[in-house]
């Protein structure tokens, strides 16, 4: 049975205005095993997904579920047919509990019509236990944490006795241990006959889980292979369709003298971070890692003024100054880049100009108060087009870029302000390898410079690679600061998982 | 390569009917309108009296279309223009009249107006401190002060009427530059400073980042809460100029001076392209869409049609605007 093909997509062709997003795809998925989807961000990835449940309504070609051929008309018809997807942004009603949202729609009625909430609950509970999920089904959605919501997510899709699952990047806000359990109930689920479809970047998460691996290139499907048929760099290799020899750029510059200096900083959240203090010098790059929860961003933001603090004292250049706000930190000389850039980075709906020179605008007025919009712009141009961000044009909303040229502006941005110190919360989430390598390069340059740079980052190989020094913190304490040298990611796991 | 450039045409076409759809509108209404009346209702006295009619309405519409830029509404506005209409009135009355609110006292000619105009920023900065610092929702907030505003215009007037206003108070709104009525220019000048300050400046482009992404505005450094006060300040004033010249323009105030105008002023500028999703949004835009629903209440006006039926009108516009803008904004984000 496990050799059969339970779906099989056949020559999908999609075009949209001015570009061929889907050419001729095929992908067979067998019963029982874990099925890797990579390729980069582009690539077509998302968009055979939604031609699969019907988001889409591909041009050509045949979607074969069970042997029958299948058009579905949205994802709620592929969920009863038997494919089920799980989102990396997780759609479930925070304010209803764990049993409502499982039976959502579709709510067993008593004999006079009205919802059986005993049965619901009763229903939720089995099928929690049958998946060894510790959830209650009384519990309030928004009380959980996101990876327990995830798998309520996965309860619900077997609830509907899906044959096919798709895991969309699943572990993207997952600590190592919820990692671990959802690898558990993937197994799981692999064991029951259940075939999962499973898109991620992480290439250590593809070759412990993954039994076969598909590769996507500029809309057309690369190839099928075996996990163990590859390694890590020729996995790349079909993804980027070139052989990249290494991940990182080298980073050339050295530390010098102590730029900002902190000490005893103390989160006024009494659950946040407490007692920090580090030094970061001109031409470094400070890494920090730690687990989900070590309070990472709560500190650089605290830094950045955006969130308060009870004790410590910041000093820029052997002088203490006071940050209340973010202009405060600009002021300072100090840029952010935050962690989720859809949130709290892009204004989706500007140009790329006005987003690269949103924080800079004082520096762009005249002495009547207007703005300078001719200076505005060359100079927007000048660094979007020195850190290559690839646009049709300086007006074209933001929203129309890709991941990796909407972090390149958001770059620009900071520099525009001309800092000394740069934060940058996860400057590679949600972007594509290739981009990734561009992003280190223009950190290396910038350190190259002078600039100093606090680089905080859940990816281990990444902190390995990119910092001088890395910095870890655990449930709010800093736990150890490794030299580069002595930096591998047991040594960091080991400070990451120091609870005291 | 044809078909490159076929598609180069498609998206050119595309961008100038997405550009200029409302200009177009604009222009299809006119000419409906001159078609069904044959020309009479194009006549040069006709088209002074719409301009005439829609210019305190196109204060109102410029003001709310800012809130509704940095993600706001404001519902307050008819009740708002209302009091600083019966405010204006109450310091414009003629001496000689008995029923007077201040009897026998002769304010100086710019009372009437510094005052009008204070009482409306007052109210704007309220709401604008309520919003931003209060974290009311500006539903909530601007629902409350139209309550206030309606109270106290009750109050202050003893619910009568703020007539026989003085002929030089009058005159600010009733006379004309050779064949331009007043109010038309006051409100030229108006889109101009409104342009300069969208467009041309810190303030102007903080609205567009707060109204498109608070929190990342947050970061880049924009004080988020005193860009909103501001932008409620700045509607406030306009909706004091706009009670000031209602009360000229009739030569009095009453409590149903500026009824729904609130509603006027939203359709009109939704109507405009200004985007329930916040950050969206032009001066001219603003100014297409008042005169889109000025051509519409002229031209049912014109053609006999009850005003009742206006109104029905009105509801089915704005519900229809959002509507579109709605798909168009869900399909790209």
């Amino acid at each position: 049975m496990s050799d059969e093909y339970i779906l099989e997509i056949e020559g999908i062709r999609k075009q949209f205005p001015g570009v061929l997003a889907l050419d001729d795809v095929s992908l067979k998925i067998r019963s029982g095993k874990v099925h890797a989807l990579m390729g980069e961000n582009g690539a077509g990835k998302s968009t055979l997904m939604k031609c699969l449940f019907g988001m889409y309504h591909p041009d050509a070609g045949r979607i074969i579920f069970e042997g029958k051929e299948h058009h579905f008309q949205n994802a709620k018809h592929a969920l009863d047919t038997g494919i089920s997807m799980i989102h990396q942004e997780l759609s479930n009603v925070p304010k209803r509990t764990v049993s409502q949202n499982m039976w959502l729609g579709r709510e067993p009625l008593t004999r006079l019509g009205l919802i059986n909430h005993r049965k619901m609950q009763i229903d939720t509970a089995a099928l929690m236990k049958d998946l060894d999920l510790d959830v209650s089904p009384a519990s309030l959605m928004e009380s959980l944490s996101i990876s327990k919501q995830q798998s309520c997510e996965i309860a619900k899709a077997v609830s509907y006795n899906a044959r096919v699952v798709v895991m969309d990047e699943p572990t993207s806000s997952l600590t190592e241990k919820e990692t671990e359990h959802l690898f558990k109930i993937i197994n799981d689920l692999r064991s029951r006959g259940v075939a999962i479809i499973y898109i991620s970047h992480k290439m250590s998460e593809i070759f412990r889980i993954a039994d076969e691996v598909s590769v996507m290139r500029d809309g057309k499907m690369v190839g099928s292979y075996m996990a163990a048929e590859l390694n890590e760099n020729s996995l790349i290799s079909l993804m980027v369709g070139r052989v990249t020899t290494q991940r990182f750029p080298t980073v050339e510059s050295r530390p010098g003298e102590v730029r900002l200096s902190v000490k005893g900083l103390t989160s006024s959240s009494p659950k946040s971070f407490k007692d920090v203090s580090f030094d970061l010098r001109a031409s470094e790059i400070l890494g920090i890692g730690g687990l989900v929860g070590a309070q990472r961003t709560e500190l650089v933001e605290s830094i950045f003024g955006l969130r308060g603090l009870s004790a410590g004292t910041i000093s820029i250049n052997g002088k203490e100054v006071k940050i209340r706000s973010s202009k405060d930190a600009i002021a300072n000389g100090i840029a952010m880049i935050t962690e989720d850039r859809r949130k709290s980075g892009i204004f989706p709906l500007l140009s790329i100009t006005m987003n690269t020179a949103m924080a800079a605008l004082g520096g762009y007025q005249t002495k009547m108060g207007f703005l300078k919009h001719k200076a505005i712009r060359a100079k927007a141009k000048e660094l979007n087009e020195s850190l290559r961000t690839k646009t049709p044009t300086m007006g074209t909303q933001i929203r129309n870029l890709s991941g990796g040229n909407q972090q390149k502006v958001i770059v620009s941005r900071w520099l525009m302000t001309m800092p000394d110190i740069l934060i940058m919360d996860e400057p590679t989430r949600g972007i594509d390898v290739g981009a990734k390598y561009e992003i280190y390069t223009i950190m290396a340059d910038l350190a190259k410079q002078g600039k100093s740079i606090i680089m905080v980052s859940s990816e281990m190989p990444e902190l390995i690679g990119m910092s001088h020094r890395i910095m870890v913190l655990c449930n709010g304490r800093h736990t150890g600061t490794l030299e580069k040298a002595e930096a591998t990611q047991e040594s960091i796991m080991r400070l990451a998982a120091t609870f005291s | 390569m044809g078909e490159n450039k076929a598609l180069n045409f498609q998206s050119l076409r595309k961008d100038f009917f997405g550009k200029y759809t409302n200009l177009l509108t604009f222009v299809v209404l006119v000419l409906i309108l001159s078609a069904l009346t044959q020309g009479r209702s194009m006549q040069v006295d006709s088209v002074r009296n719409l301009l005439i009619a829609e210019s305190v309405r196109a204060f109102a519409a410029l003001g709310v279309g800012m809130i509704i830029i940095s993600w706001g509404i404001d519902l307050s506005i008819g009740y708002v223009v209302c009091l600083t209409a019966s405010v204006a009135a109450s310091f414009a009355q003629t001496a000689g009249y008995s029923g007077a609110l201040y009897p026998g006292v002769v304010f100086p000619f710019w009372v009437p107006i510094v005052a009008g105009i204070a009482v409306g920023g007052l109210f704007g900065l309220f709401n604008g401190l309520l919003i931003a610092y209060g974290k009311l929702p500006p539903f909530i907030a601007t629902l409350g002060s139209l309550s206030l505003a309606r109270g106290l215009q009750l109050i202050y007037t003893k619910a009568a009427v703020i007539g026989s206003l003085k002929d030089t108070f009058k005159g600010i709104s009733q006379g004309n530059v050779g064949l331009v009525p007043n109010l038309a220019i006051y409100v030229a000048v108006a889109v101009a400073i409104v342009w300069i300050v969208l467009r041309h400046t810190r303030f102007g482009t903080n609205i567009y980042a707060v109204g498109g992404n608070s929190q990342a505005a947050r970061v880049s450094g924009v004080n988020v809460e005193m860009t909103l006060v501001r932008v409620y300040f700045f509607a406030g004033l306009l909706y004091g100029i706009a009670g000031v010249l209602q009360a000229s323009r009739l030569g009095l105030a009453n409590a149903l001076t500026a009824n729904g105008m609130e509603l006027d002023a939203i359709a009109a500028v939704t109507v405009g392209g200004i985007s329930q999703t916040g950050g969206v949004g032009t001066v001219s835009g603003m100014i297409i869409g008042v005169l889109i629903m000025g051509i519409i209440n002229y031209g049912m006006t014109y053609l006999n049609i009850d005003s009742y039926y206006q109104l029905l009108m009105k509801g089915a516009i704005i519900i229809g605007a959002v509507y579109f803008d709605m798909r168009k904004h869900a399909r790209k984000l």
